[in-house]
């Protein structure tokens, strides 16, 4: 049952980094077990996210996996070896840990916040030095500026950044995350949330990621255990699959309504071909600006600054209104879309602009093409496709399973 | 007025001998009770019965009358410097002990969560993140200590006890004759310069002691 979803399990699949077998939690002074034979294998390399209602003991499970709660029975087996018994300190050194709050320690820099295992491991004073600055760098801070800070002289964002450096110090195999970034405002979130996948595709650790969130769930995740009472796994899975096809009434009912579009965050812009727009120079003359215009088939021509960041979208009609300067017509082109952002936050970004299309940037901030309602529609032609697919697949293999999915509903 | 001035610069060298004599059995007896306090608020702030009934025994220990508890120190340790020092040690106990049990148990919990997880063990744990957090409370505990046993320092003089309190009990003993009140105000305002000084201390080892991420 570790996997109801489909999917044969075995030789198929990549090796396990850890492995949760039949684990079990009572607390003391209570009837009922709080995880109730829990079995699980989390892949090498793979973000696993742990998702589920409050009470369905998503963080009791990954805090059994470092053994802040030690489990009352059951084995957890990390790269092939049973940890259950070992020095529980050894074991977390072994492993990064996030959470919600980040939990800096106030007294201590930036620098020496992230130098805590290193130190714990006795490394070399130049080996840490040197690992505080990549860290820093890798999350996206300057090391010149914040190594000698302090955590109270940094914004949410910021600490949880360096939370996941100190968590990724030593250069642990696996790292666990409890709801990382669930603190944070909402924009800042997401794009915390896409530096992290950006990261991984660099870091490729073995991540465990407990989240309340069924949308950060299908963003973040490479394969999402729904959680159900007591631990019980309703689905394991990859994303498509759970949106596609959820295995009970219970994942469907999680996953909600909308599960279309919720499909759209598991595409990213880089994943689709970009749309060839007209553009120009906001210096450039109208005239210029007109006859790009009119070579195209598009109905607007994107304006570019020196440092060729999109600025505003302008059509025939703002060119003609020659009594007012071109930046202040037409229609604004910010905030453009990152490349690591998911079809969701392009359509999102679309609605919001009036504009049909969204500018696609780098990480600079550079025009690197556009993305527009077509583009969308392409891509959720193919996932449908794709799924349709999946799904005719597994039906092959255990026949009816279209029916008895179906059966709560009537 | 003038004449007191002259009184105290008379006086001078045995004035300062007396102030370092009182410095002296303060720091000593601020000293152990720093360490038996620190250690008995480690011991306790995680279990709230036992730091509650020990709480109420520092603090019922607390109002014995200074000149009652000196006296019933005589029979175990006789006159002199012991008795004030067990007194002022007992005095002091309580400020510090419940300061450091305030100050570990207001460590923020998500930080010790992380320090676990990251693999650091219960001691280190203590000494590195929770003892350093702590602090700013702890010291706060040692100057409110420090400046009430200062005061009760003096009144220690009763049972042969060194410090400032000699001139003091020796003007009250000659109420009336003309060296009797530069006598008591010389001696009370020494304390009072102690006491002062001491804050000033304390202020600066603050500064020094305390990490700028939580000043």
């Amino acid at each position: 049952m570790t996997n109801p979803g489909g999917k044969d399990g075995g030789a198929s699949r990549p090796e396990a980094m850890i492995e949760l077998k039949d684990l079990t939690k009572r607390f003391p002074g209570q009837k009922q077990n709080a995880i109730d034979g829990l079995t699980l294998e989390i892949p090498t390399g793979e973000i696993v996210i742990f998702v589920g209602p409050s009470g369905s003991g998503k963080t009791t499970t990954l805090r059994m996996i470092n053994r802040l709660i030690e489990p009352t029975s059951g084995r957890i087996i990390l790269e092939g070896d049973d940890v259950t018994s070992v020095n529980p300190d050894k074991l977390r050194r072994r492993m990064g840990y996030v959470i919600q709050q980040v939990g800096l320690f106030p007294h201590l820099t930036i620098a020496e916040n992230i130098a805590t295992v290193p130190k714990l491991l006795r490394w070399k004073r130049d080996r840490i030095n040197t690992r505080v600055e990549e860290l820093l760098d890798m999350v996206g801070m300057e090391p010149a500026t914040y190594a000698k800070r302090y955590p109270k002289e940094l914004s949410g964002g910021q600490r949880q950044r360096v939370g996941v450096a100190r968590a990724m110090a030593a250069d642990p195999p696996v790292i666990l995350m409890d709801e990382p970034f669930s603190a944070i405002d909402p924009i800042t979130r997401g794009r915390l949330q896409n530096e992290f996948l950006q990261l991984q595709t660099q870091i490729r650790k073995t991540i465990v990621f407990v989240t309340h969130d069924i949308d950060e769930a299908i963003k973040m995740g490479d394969r999402i255990a729904i959680l159900d009472d007591r631990s019980h796994i309703a689905q394991f899975d990859t994303p498509e699959t759970i949106l596609s096809a959820p295995a009970n009434a219970f994942v469907e009912d999680f996953i909600g309504s909308g599960a279309s579009l919720k499909r759209l965050n598991l595409t990213r812009v880089t994943d689709v071909p970009l749309v060839d727009w007209p553009t120009a120079n906001v210096s450039a003359d109208r005239e210029s600006i007109r006859e790009r215009l009119l070579r195209s088939d598009k109905g607007s021509v994107l304006l570019l600054d020196d440092e060729h960041r999109p600025v505003r979208w302008v059509n025939a009609g703002d060119l003609d209104r020659s009594d007012e300067p071109l930046l202040e017509t037409g229609l604004s082109a910010t905030p453009a879309i990152e490349q690591q952002a998911t079809l969701f936050d392009s359509l999102n970004e679309m609605l919001n602009s009036l504009q049909g299309a969204a500018a696609v940037v780098d990480q600079e901030g550079a025009y690197k093409g556009v993305i527009d309602i077509e583009t969308i529609g392409a891509a959720i032609r193919t996932m449908r496709g794709e799924a349709r697919q999946r799904y005719r697949g597994e039906e092959e293999q255990q026949t009816g399973g279209l029916e008895s999915r179906e059966e709560p509903e009537s | 007025m003038r004449d007191f001035f002259d009184y105290l610069w008379q006086r001078r060298d045995h004035l300062f001998d007396l102030a370092v004599a009182h410095a002296k059995i303060v720091l000593t007896a601020i000293a152990i009770a720093i360490v038996i306090s620190i250690l008995v608020g480690v011991l306790v702030y995680r279990r709230p019965r036992i730091a509650a009934f020990v709480l109420a025994v520092q603090g019922a220990s607390l109002t014995i009358p200074s000149l009652a508890l000196f006296g019933l120190l005589i029979p175990i340790a006789g006159l002199g410097y012991r008795p004030v020092l067990i007194a002022l040690v007992i005095y002091a106990l309580l400020p510090i002990t419940r300061n450091t049990v305030t100050g570990l148990r207001g460590v923020d919990p998500a930080v010790l969560e992380s320090a676990e997880g990251m693999g650091m063990g219960r001691l280190r744990r203590l000494l590195r993140i929770e003892l350093p957090l702590a602090w700013p409370v702890i010291l706060t505990g040692i100057r409110v200590s420090t400046v009430m046993i200062l005061g009760i320092a003096a009144i220690g003089a009763y049972v042969d006890g060194p410090g400032l309190g000699r001139d003091i009990f020796d003007g009250l003993a000659r109420i009336g004759s003309p060296t009797a009140v530069d006598l008591v105000v010389g001696g009370t305002l020494g304390v009072i310069v102690l006491a002062l000084l001491s804050d000033v201390f304390y202020f600066l080892l603050g500064r020094l002691t305390t990490s700028k991420g939580i000043r």
